[in-house]
């Protein structure tokens, strides 16, 4: 709502600048955004006033017009407009001046006359004003030689207000004038509303009936005779352009401009255009169709309300006029409607159409029931005034059940409970009296009587949050909240997560967030098999884009789309992991909430480490995952884990393994299939990883039992065995740990070489195994003999030692 | 026998001079004083010596038996000497090379915001609850006292999947669900973080965003309350000079409403381009629990009273680390989050 302050203050004397009024609109919870101008003019365009206007002698077109600049000799000025006549008021734009969009203006012979400026229409000075083919005639009581923008009152800040949904009742600059009333205590005053009126009553040749008057509680309607369309009065045009309105005839301006200062939409039908001389408030009929004056031809049915005529629709009630009764400059008779829709149609209408009006904005908020007719009688004023209408006495009004003022209890004490500080009823009092509340003192509490412009006060708290406002939020106290004690450290999930996100950054990984929606493209590039239940992802209704269409059932497309953004930023060292919810629908199209998951995933390439001087670097790959991985287990107390070889529809056929926590499968690493890796467009080898987070919080086991130190020395002895390739290491280990009679503690693999100096087809793998007995200290036999069974049970898995 | 013995001394003298290492040195050993030794035979032949020669001789002999010992200590010495400074020499390290590559990662700016949060939320004796990012229409906007067709739905533009099933477009529905979870037990202190959705995408606002939510409902629990916990919370977090501003507003969830600012980390409240010169900058939403949503969770709301708020974590990142593009959390450019600890 754009609020310009010389217009506010005919209805209110305001002692504040405007910068001060926005500062206390804003303390009170009329945020003004900005404190804005209409326009910069530029400089060196002033009124000039037309002494005498002469033909052109080498054009018929062109007349030579002597201008009175303010002061010195009257400028000859060549011009070509239609519009001119002597004794007028127009912009002058003398040499030196810069309109937008073209050069300066300089003295120049035209067609052989000199001319010592230009004459400006509205658009050639930038503003909506005039019509575009004539020179901008301004009121003839404006001063001769005034800078224009001084003239036009361009300078005037507008106070644009960001309203909550709440304050309807400031859409209209008196309800603007009430709420500074109330922090001034300087008085309202109201515009003349009451119309000349003629002899012949409205209801000779008008009828109203409302057929629904759940949907229209109110109609009134006047008639006003002998209009003469044009445009209104520059003042007008400027009000309106500075409220954001674009002026278009007066008889349309005028509704607008009594809609800005009451807040009461109005609109205005061409009666002739009004069959039978009757106006029916109805539902629409399954089949109606309606022209609205944007042109777009609307079907209709009964969820909407109509303004009908004898013979059908004729605009949609509170939304938009139709086409057929627009005013046009043909237009004689004006019939006037102000009326009250129901708030739910009319946004339901409004969305429903797309058609987001002025005056829809209103009613979806709510219009003060109380200025109904005062706004008619204004509109209908002004119509006399500036179109020179004839007002048909009486204003026909439908109004079967009047709309009574709110009461609502307000008990001081509980206010006082509810702030936190000591509020006195005689301050209470003074506060609602200010804001127009008239006040009745019952027993301990008040009896508040709400003014019917405030629709948004209904509750003991609301009139609360009144007092509060006005007495100022700053002066009320900062203190604690006090009462019973309750453990708060956060949950054991949160606090795993945290851990989780300790761990792997201290592996070296990146967090990254990405969004939960993703593309159907992405979900597709991972092969997925028909079946799959990540393909069942849940579909948004009304995404912003196909990219952002479809709920993430898997974390990969995020990790795999973050490592192609950095692969384009040149990052090609990149350790990635994400944690966060993916959505599986238990149905689809959903009937209920999907179950949200929490998954980790991880993201792997390069080199790790970075190469440097220190250490050799090795691909940053499965391993390298799976080392982050056992970290992360480890941390938890997650014992028991194996990976087993797995097949991935997006992973390397034979670099993949499933990680499985017992039976049950806890996620996957897997080096990207090639074909994946290039549908990402990807320079070299990436590794993904991806965990059900909910199933390690709940296999988690932070608190470890501690053993007893071991009281008696280990051995140590190494073993070193050449396999073929494809023998699981885990398997030596375990034929290791099974063939020790229980004195192996520890198998740790030290070594492995493949290449030169090895059969092809096989690898070599060296271990250290510790030897301990937890009762007595070893003997070098007993180990011997130990280690002579393990090398044993190495040779029948096929495994040849070396020595 | 004495010019023998001179001789000997002489000889000797030289040569454990001229050692030039331990081995030399253990060789000139067995070689003067060794069984076998020089020095030894001539001590050795002494009987052969007329008596009265023998004190003298023996005198001499025995003397520079300790010298050459002498000697042969401090030469021994001297060389280890020269060999440990070789050797710590030849280990000597260039301290100005890079220490081993441990390369920490980092966390999420968003993530670090959010345990800050958490942190000081927890201190002050709230939970932290968590409710779905899928969300009904009944938790998302009903129960809050934001019916169908009401204007204030248009504060909050909406991803559907279907009529009664969306994104949530705040925290604010787990209010609610805690409060049915917990009533009639009194109090309930919780703060819940979490992502949210609006439809929405430019340089400030992110389709995809994460807020906290902030509930406390007890006996008593007031304005002022409000007040005092929301200026705690910004001394904590932006610095303990912090000031905050509350102006009124409008949530239809909470009656009386407000607006948070904290006054400009970046002018200190003069006035600059980051606060539009206004010397504040919003940080969050916050009112008292409207007696409806105390009523369908559960609560009598003329038994007890609730404050409640909700901040953006993405704002308060922005303004803590002076980002100006929201979007710059989600691109995740490794050269972006690298810069966070």
């Amino acid at each position: 709502m754009r609020i310009p302050y010389s217009w506010l203050k005919e209805y209110i004397d305001l002692g504040l600048s405007p910068e001060e009024l926005a500062e206390q609109l804003t303390h009170a919870g009329i945020e003004v955004d900005a404190v804005e101008r209409l326009a910069e003019l530029p400089a060196r365009v002033v009124v000039g006033e037309i002494v005498s206007l002469a033909p052109h002698p080498g054009s018929s077109n062109l007349s030579i017009a002597a201008v009175d600049p303010g002061g010195g000799p009257a400028l000859q000025v060549v011009c070509g407009a239609p519009n001119i006549a002597a004794g007028q008021k127009v912009p002058l734009a003398l040499p030196g001046a810069v309109l937008p969009g073209r050069g300066p203006i300089e003295a120049a012979e035209i067609r052989g006359v000199r001319s010592e400026g230009m004459l400006c229409s509205g658009e050639e000075l930038g503003l909506e004003l005039g019509s575009p083919d004539g020179i901008l005639i301004l009121d003839p009581d404006v001063k001769t030689g005034q800078p224009l923008g001084e003239a036009l009152g361009l300078d005037d800040p507008i106070l644009v207000l960001d309203l909550t949904p709440n304050r309807a009742d400031c859409l209209g600059m008196l309800g603007v004038a009430y709420e500074v009333a109330a922090l001034t205590g300087a008085a309202v005053k109201h515009p003349p509303a009451s119309p000349p009126e003629g002899e012949e009553p409205t209801s000779e040749v008008l009828q109203v009936e409302v057929e629904e008057p759940s949907l229209c509680s109110r109609y009134t309607a006047r008639v006003i005779d002998d209009i003469a369309v044009g445009p209104s009065p520059l003042w007008m045009q400027l009000r309106l352009l500075k409220a954001g309105l674009r002026p278009i005839s007066n008889i349309v301006d005028i509704t607008n401009y009594v809609m800005w200062e009451y807040g009461q939409p109005l609109h205005a039908f061409d009666f002739q255009l009004i069959r039978g001389g009757r106006i029916i408030v109805r539902r629409a009929r399954p089949g109606e169709i309606l022209v609205t004056l944007d042109g777009v031809e609307r079907s209709l049915d009964e969820e909407v309300l109509v303004i009908a005529d004898a013979a059908g629709p004729v605009a949609l009630g509170g939304v938009m006029g139709g086409e057929s009764s627009e005013i046009k400059p043909s237009t004689r008779r004006v019939l006037l409607e102000a009326a009250l829709f129901n708030a739910a149609n009319i946004r339901r209408t409004s969305r429903r159409y797309g058609i987001p009006s002025e005056a829809s904005q209103r009613f979806e908020r709510g219009v003060n029931p109380q200025w109904v007719a005062e706004a008619s009688g204004r509109a209908a004023l002004l119509m006399a005034q500036l179109a020179g209408g004839k007002v048909l006495r009486g204003l026909l009004d439908s109004n079967p059940a009047p709309v009574e003022p709110r009461r609502v209890t307000v008990r001081p004490h509980r206010m006082s409970e509810i702030l936190g500080m000591k509020i006195t009823p005689e301050e209470v009092r003074e506060i609602l009296e200010r804001l127009g509340f008239a006040v009745d003192p019952a027993g301990r509490s008040f009896e508040v009587t709400v003014p019917l412009r405030r629709g948004d006060i209904s509750l003991e708290e609301d009139v609360v949050e009144e007092v509060a406002r006005l007495y100022g939020y700053e002066k009320i106290p900062a203190t604690l909240p006090r009462g019973e004690m309750q453990e708060s450290r956060e949950g054991l999930p949160g606090r795993l997560q945290g851990l989780a996100r300790d761990t792997l950054t201290a592996c070296g990984f990146n967090e990254i967030i990405t969004y939960s929606f993703i593309s159907p493209a992405e979900l597709r590039s991972l092969r997925l098999p028909e079946g799959d239940y990540r393909l069942q992802a849940i579909p948004l209704q009304n995404p912003l884009s196909e990219e952002q269409s479809i709920m993430r059932t898997t974390l990969l497309p995020g990790i795999l789309k973050t490592m192609q953004y950095n692969f384009h930023q040149r990052e090609m060292n990149q350790l990635l992991f994400e944690i966060g919810a993916v959505f599986l629908p238990r149905q689809l199209p959903l009937a209920e909430l999907p179950q949200e998951k929490l998954r980790l995933s991880l993201g792997a390439t390069g080199q790790f480490p970075e190469a440097n001087w220190y250490s050799p670097s090795q691909p940053a790959g499965f391993f390298v995952l799976k080392g982050a991985v056992e970290a992360l287990l480890h941390r938890f107390g997650i014992a028991g884990v194996r990976y087993l070889p797995a097949e991935l529809p997006f992973a390397h056929p034979t670099r993949a393994a499933a990680i499985m926590i017992g039976e049950e499968e806890a996620g996957f690493i897997g080096e990207l299939r090639p074909e994946v890796a290039e549908a990402w467009d990807y320079p070299q080898p990436a590794t993904v990883a991806e965990l059900d987070l909910d199933l390690l919080i709940a296999k988690a086991n932070l608190v470890p039992r501690v053993a007893p130190l071991p009281r008696y020395p280990a051995g140590l002895r190494d073993i070193a065995v050449l396999v073929p390739r494809s023998m699981p290491a885990e398997k030596l280990e375990r034929c290791i740990y099974e063939a020790g009679g229980g004195l192996v503690e520890k198998v740790a693999l030290f070594d492995l070489y493949e290449g030169a100096q090895i059969p092809a087809g096989k690898r070599s793998l060296a271990f250290t195994i510790t030897f301990r007995h937890p009762q007595r200290t070893l003997t070098e036999a007993e180990i011997n003999a130990a280690q002579a069974d393990i090398e044993a049970a190495l040779a029948r898995l096929g495994a040849e030692l070396r020595r | 026998m004495l010019d023998q013995i001179a001789q000997l001394e002489e000889e000797a003298l030289r040569e454990i001079e001229a050692a030039q290492d331990m081995e030399a040195l253990k060789e000139l050993r067995v070689r003067y004083l060794g069984k076998k030794g020089a020095l030894t035979a001539l001590l050795r032949r002494m009987g052969d010596l007329p008596p009265e020669q023998r004190p003298a001789a023996g005198q001499k002999a025995n003397s520079l038996r300790k010298k050459l010992e002498e000697l042969l200590r401090r030469k021994e010495e001297e060389l280890r000497a020269a060999a440990a400074a070789a050797r710590i020499e030849e280990e000597r390290i260039d301290v100005t090379l890079p220490g081993a590559p441990f390369k920490l990662g980092r966390k999420h700016p968003l993530t670090l915001v959010l345990e800050e949060i958490t942190a000081i939320f927890t201190g002050l004796g709230f939970q932290v609850a968590r409710g779905p990012e899928i969300e009904s229409e009944y938790y998302n906007f009903e129960a809050l006292n934001i019916p169908a067709d009401h204007p204030a739905r248009d504060m909050q533009d909406s991803f559907y999947f279907t009529p009664q099933i969306l994104l949530r477009t705040h925290t604010s529905p787990v209010q609610v669900r805690t409060m049915e979870k917990k009533a009639p037990h009194l109090p309930v202190r919780i703060i819940a973080p979490g992502k949210v959705y609006r439809r929405d995408d430019d340089a400030t606002h992110s389709p995809m965003f994460h807020q906290v939510e902030g509930l406390a409902v007890d006996r008593g629990v007031t304005f002022a309350d409000l007040k005092g916990t929301l200026l705690l919370f910004a001394r904590e977090m932006f610095g303990p000079d912090q000031r905050i501003r509350l102006r009124p507003s409008f949530f239809p969830f909470t009656e009386p409403s407000a607006e948070v600012d904290i006054a400009c980390i970046i002018c200190r409240g003069e006035g600059c381009r980051v606060c539009g010169h206004s010397g504040w900058l919003e940080i969050l939403g916050c009112g008292m629990v409207h007696p409806r949503v105390l009523e369908v969770s559960g609560y009598d709301p003329e038994d007890v009273t609730g404050f409640a708020f909700g901040m953006g974590v993405e704002r308060i990142a922005m303004i803590k680390y002076g980002i100006d593009d929201i979007r710059l959390f989600f691109a995740n450019d490794l050269r972006f989050l690298k810069q966070f600890r």
